[in-house]
């Protein structure tokens, strides 16, 4: 109970984020690397101009130096985001993308947009996606109730920034709500 | 909102008054009704508070009536639109409006405690998502604006019970998180 407040609740987006720097890019290294064991792995070995896979946190430490160019997610490009902003303005459920899509994709933007063809668009469009499923998520307030709530293709951010209150909202229900009686139970 | 020993939410809901009709003659407990009495005569009607309560109606002493908090005004407010219900002038004390009408329903039976928590729950419920859209426009707002909203969103805030209370700061908590790690994208980390 030494935590403050706000961190027992749910964990920090910069947590998430760095949960997310564990998933795999590919990049093309401009420099040579042999192969070399982190605490997460061994990774390598870097021979340029070959493309080469390596953790989010070791190809933005690597872009930092100027050291390696990341190559985009394939979901990650203006066509593939504009059919799911398309998809997720149209249609009821949220639309499929990447669990991780808003931590990777704020990280590869902020260090690598020069790796990007047209980051402002990018932007833009993440954030039309993003508020078009933050409404969605804002209508399953109103479906919530005291067992369950289902929310499918939900991603681990949105997860995190709705979890303390509808738990606590779920909870409050769940104590309101009264369970039929062992005899009445069976009774419509 | 849960019963628990040591939730202090509970111990103030617990404070709140319901009114009790005697049905039996209590010695020398007639200060409770803070007049001249001795005794507590039959029939007599006394505001005690609800951890007295319990123990005098569970053991037939006495009955009680629905507290104006719940009374059919209220409830026919509630029904025509919950969010212009002020909870909180309701119960006094911090507003505990929902963990009070947990405990009467409780002490109630059957239609009369299903009516109850069909009552608490749609309000609740109805009145869940104002709380949230209020906190997340309040988080995502400057603290120099923060008098913004309009006259009724003011009125539902001032109306809220302790326990939306709760939720609000927590919607708000947690958008102003996930903001501030937005904002820190804006700027490039070199």
């Amino acid at each position: 109970m030494a935590l403050p407040g706000p961190l027992r609740t749910t964990i920090t987006p910069p947590e998430l984020e760095l949960v997310a720097s564990e998933q795999l890019v590919e990049i093309i290294p401009l420099v040579a690397m042999e192969r070399t064991a982190f605490i997460s792995g061994a990774y390598g070995p870097l021979r340029p101009p070959l493309k080469c896979k390596v953790p989010l946190w070791m190809a933005t430490n690597l872009k930092m130096k100027k050291k390696c160019h990341i190559i985009p997610p394939v979901w990650l490009n203006t066509d593939y985001l504009q059919d799911r902003f398309n998809e997720e303005t149209t249609k009821e459920e949220f639309s499929r993308l990447p669990f991780r899509f808003m931590e990777i994709s704020k990280v590869l933007l902020d260090v690598a947009s020069d790796d990007f063809q047209n980051p402002d668009k990018l932007r833009s469009l993440l954030k039309d996606i993003r508020e078009a499923r933050q409404a969605k998520s804002r209508e399953g307030i109103s479906k919530l109730d005291h067992s369950a709530l289902d929310l499918p293709n939900l991603c681990a951010m949105e997860i995190n920034e709705i979890r303390p209150f509808f738990v606590r909202a779920m909870g409050v229900i769940t104590q309101l709500v009264r369970e039929p009686e062992a005899g009445q139970a069976m009774e419509p | 909102m849960d019963d628990e020993y040591y939730s202090v939410e509970a111990i103030l809901a617990e404070n709140q008054k319901i009114q009790c009709q005697f049905k039996l003659e209590v010695k020398d407990m007639g200060h409770l009704e803070g007049g001249n009495e001795q005794h507590i005569k039959p029939l007599s009607k006394i505001q005690v508070p609800m951890w007295m309560a319990y123990i005098l109606i569970y053991s037939d002493y006495a009955d009680f009536n629905i507290p104006p908090a719940f009374s059919a005004r209220v409830r026919n407010a509630l029904n025509a639109e919950p969010r212009s219900v002020k909870l909180a002038n309701l119960v006094g004390q911090g507003g505990v409006w929902y963990s009070f009408g947990k405990m009467i329903m409780k002490m109630l039976n059957d239609e009369p405690a299903n009516e109850m928590s069909r009552l608490l729950v749609k309000t609740f419920r109805s009145r869940l998502s104002e709380v949230i859209d209020q906190a997340q426009h309040f988080a995502s707002i400057n603290a120099a604006t923060s008098a913004a909203g309009g006259d009724g969103s003011i009125g539902f805030r001032e109306g809220l019970d302790g326990t939306e209370r709760e939720l609000f700061a927590l919607a708000q908590e947690s958008t102003r998180m996930m903001k501030k790690w937005y904002e820190t994208s804006e700027n490039p980390r070199k």
